[in-house]
């Protein structure tokens, strides 16, 4: 029997989006965020 | 988020929506949070913008108290249609991801500070919890399990930690609904109670965030009720709430073991693989952040920036708590766990509010 497919889970996802914001902001790809 | 694709062999017919698919469905309730959020933020900006031209009085409420209060009021009128479920269920996902680029906002070494206070205080807070939520449970003659479900969901972080302990302990899916219905319920009161207690008692920013940390258990109605009552205030009770969130994993072991013994759950196989599937990674990812903002990494402008994007992130989630609110739903679970999850809340508030009152005392907060 094959070994169950490990899924990343959505809190996961959430740190990993906010990281590749912070990357973008980093590089200069998202130069101002008005609020 | 919905996690249905995590779920036991399927017992439905229907076959799986392919991943483009899944993410189209969560678009229609994204844009309702972020037109609820920006209703909210246009709101707040024409009151204030009314009283400068106008040099009126009028109370200053945040943006965060109008998103709610539009989605509260869609959410018990016309109700949620089922095309916006999937997207509004999306709330905690950018809660998670506003908690990490939060940690833009603050140095690394006001975190450990701020932190190491929290953690004291939260494991009293957690230790005095468990014991008095499972007395109640007794005197109320609550299912053990169902008990259990309540202590964890009052001692540590709400929903979270309810789903969590549910499948760590084989409990009934019955059981975990109204411990879910009973903590959002609380949830929702403490929004409202805890933002005028806390101006009543004339408490500092960081005391009171303290206090919504600690004492308000699902992480988006903490952050909502620390926001509430000021920014400063907010960034202080993701920390606090944090920090609770951190030791999940410990609690919801804890319980599984204690069921496993009796016969009633599942045995743990590797105990360290089970604490870090437990282990909320945005409490890392918000160390990384804030370690990097502490350094030369980002530039003043780039803190800036991320801070802002984590205002956006809340935005969708303090709509998404009005709009997951459906006051006559939560009235139609059972009444014993919602007294005793009352009981407990009050308790574990005044319990909490002593603790930072003295913490306030000794450590000038």
């Amino acid at each position: 029997m094959s070994a169950p497919k490990r899924r990343i889970s959505p809190d996961t996802w959430a740190v990993l989006l906010a990281l590749v914001a912070a990357l973008l902001v980093r590089i200069g790809t998202i130069n101002k965020v008005p609020w | 988020m919905a996690n249905s694709a995590t779920a036991t062999p399927a017992v439905t017919t229907q076959p799986a929506k392919s991943l483009p698919l899944q993410i189209l469905a969560l678009v229609p309730g994204i844009l309702l949070l972020l037109v609820v959020g920006y209703a909210g933020k246009y709101i707040e900006q024409s009151i204030t913008a009314y009283k400068v031209a106008h040099h009126a009085v009028l109370p200053n409420i945040e943006y965060v108290l109008w998103a709610i209060l539009i989605g509260l009021i869609i959410s018990n009128t016309v109700g949620l249609a089922s095309i916006f479920k999937p997207g509004v269920a999306t709330y905690e996902f950018w809660l998670k991801a506003g908690i990490v680029l939060l940690g833009a906002r603050f140095l690394i070494k006001d975190v450990l500070q701020l932190g190491g206070k929290s953690l004291v205080l939260v494991l009293i807070e957690i230790v005095f919890s468990l014991v008095f939520m499972t007395l109640l449970g007794r005197v109320f003659n609550l299912k053990p399990k169902l008990t259990t479900l309540l202590a964890v969901g009052s001692s540590i972080c709400g929903v979270s930690a309810i789903i969590a302990t549910q499948g760590a302990i084989d409990a009934d899916e019955e059981d975990s609904s109204y411990a879910i219905a009973a903590i959002l319920a609380l949830g929702a009161i403490s929004l409202f109670t805890f933002p005028v207690i806390g101006a009543h008692l004339h408490l500092s920013d960081k005391a009171y965030g303290l206090w919504a940390g600690l004492g308000v258990d699902n992480t988006a109605e903490a952050t909502a009720a620390g926001a509430l009552y000021s920014d400063a205030a907010g960034k202080v009770a993701v920390i606090a709430k944090s920090c609770r969130n951190a030791l999940i994993g410990f609690i919801v072991l804890g319980y599984a073991v204690y069921w496993a013994s009796k016969g009633q759950a599942d045995r743990v196989g590797n105990k360290a693989a089970f604490l870090w599937n437990k282990f909320p990674k945005f409490v890392l990812g918000f160390l990384l952040i804030s370690w990097l903002a502490s350094t030369t990494f980002f530039t003043k402008g780039q803190v800036l920036a991320l801070g802002n994007l984590s205002r956006w992130a809340f935005l969708l989630t303090f709509a998404g708590v009005g709009l997951r609110t459906n006051l006559r739903e939560l009235g139609k679970q059972g009444f014993r766990p919602f007294l005793v999850g009352a009981i407990g809340e009050i308790v574990i508030a005044i319990l909490t509010l002593g603790l930072v009152i003295g913490a306030s005392h000794y450590f000038n907060l």
